[in-house]
């Protein structure tokens, strides 16, 4: 291999890694924090993603250890939570640190409460809930505590 | 030369395109609105407004904001939080709690932990000087609200 190609090939590893890092991985050396972002189709891009869990890194540090220790893959395209919600699916592949469905239609400060809601699901899940607990009542109760936390308008 | 000179252009356009672009203060504050009904124009108005007037408070902004995104409302609190009102798609305001209420009707908020300033879409009829005006305040204050959040961490 001639040293032009060798250096393109590392150019373009340098580029297909430097996308990678911005689009589609969370990476928190401080924190031992990494997360997967799975590439969104519906043009709201991950940087959003990426800004919630900045929020939460430094709004509230307890809640996003919590979504480090939970949550493995974050999928920002629309699921069964449409545009504007979000979901956790109950399976078996989700019993380690998990994968939750993020939608980012609404913005940053929804982008941060549908992440606390779904990694409470998360920790629902690793944790077993008795049956016949309000699983949503307890989820809604932690994102509407996030919310009221870090949402300042007067 | 031309070549540069073209660059230079296309830079300068990159940066002022979605945002807020002042070389000579280094600012620069990216402008989210929506694709449709979003218009940067007014956002642009306030932030002009508030350099003209109040150069300290431009200087927080510079500073400690680096994005505005124009959405419906702010919300402080999830409704669905409250059983009573879960799976409903149309809440009356009035069984709203009251800080929901008074978030939703606020010109803007600050999201704690970020350098975001959020300001409320204004309603189709709302434009002019005191939409400008009411921008700029809710600006000046925000901005004073993400300094104080930085500020106090480093502490």
């Amino acid at each position: 291999m001639t040293r032009r190609r060798v250096l393109m090939l590392g150019a373009i590893v340098v580029v297909v890694a430097v996308v990678a890092m911005r689009y589609f991985v969370w990476w928190d050396v401080g924190a031992r924090c990494v997360i997967g972002l799975r590439p969104s189709l519906v043009g709201y891009d991950n940087t959003t993603v990426k800004r919630a869990l900045a929020t939460l890194k430094h709004g509230s540090r307890e809640d996003y250890q919590k979504v480090c220790v939970h949550v493995a893959t974050i999928n920002p395209n629309p699921s069964c939570g449409g545009f504007g919600g979000g979901c956790f699916w109950h399976f078996e592949g989700n019993r380690g640190r998990a994968s939750i469905d993020v939608s980012t239609e609404h913005g940053l400060i929804w982008t941060v409460a549908i992440i606390v809601h779904e990694t409470c699901h998360a920790i629902q899940y690793h944790e077993g809930r008795p049956a016949q607990f309000d699983l949503e009542h307890e989820c809604y109760g932690e994102d509407d505590r996030i919310l009221r936390a870090l949402v300042q308008f007067e | 030369m031309i070549v540069a000179v073209i660059l230079v252009i296309v830079l300068w356009g990159w940066l002022r395109a979605f945002a807020w672009f002042d070389p000579v203060a280094f600012c620069r504050i990216h402008i989210d609105v929506e694709l449709l009904e979003g218009e940067r124009g007014p956002i642009r108005e306030a932030i002009a407004l508030v350099r003209r007037e109040d150069p300290l408070a431009y200087r927080a902004l510079c500073r400690w904001v680096d994005r505005i995104q124009e959405e419906r409302q702010c919300d402080a609190g999830d409704p669905q939080a409250n059983p009573r009102l879960r799976g409903q798609s149309a809440i009356a305001p009035g069984v709203l709690d009251p800080a929901l209420i008074r978030a939703r009707a606020a010109p803007g908020c600050y999201v704690r932990g970020s350098r975001v300033i959020v300001l409320q879409r204004p309603p189709d009829d709302g434009d002019g000087p005191a939409l400008v005006r009411t921008r700029a305040e809710a600006l000046k204050r925000l901005a004073a609200y993400s300094q104080s959040f930085w500020l106090e961490r480093v502490r």
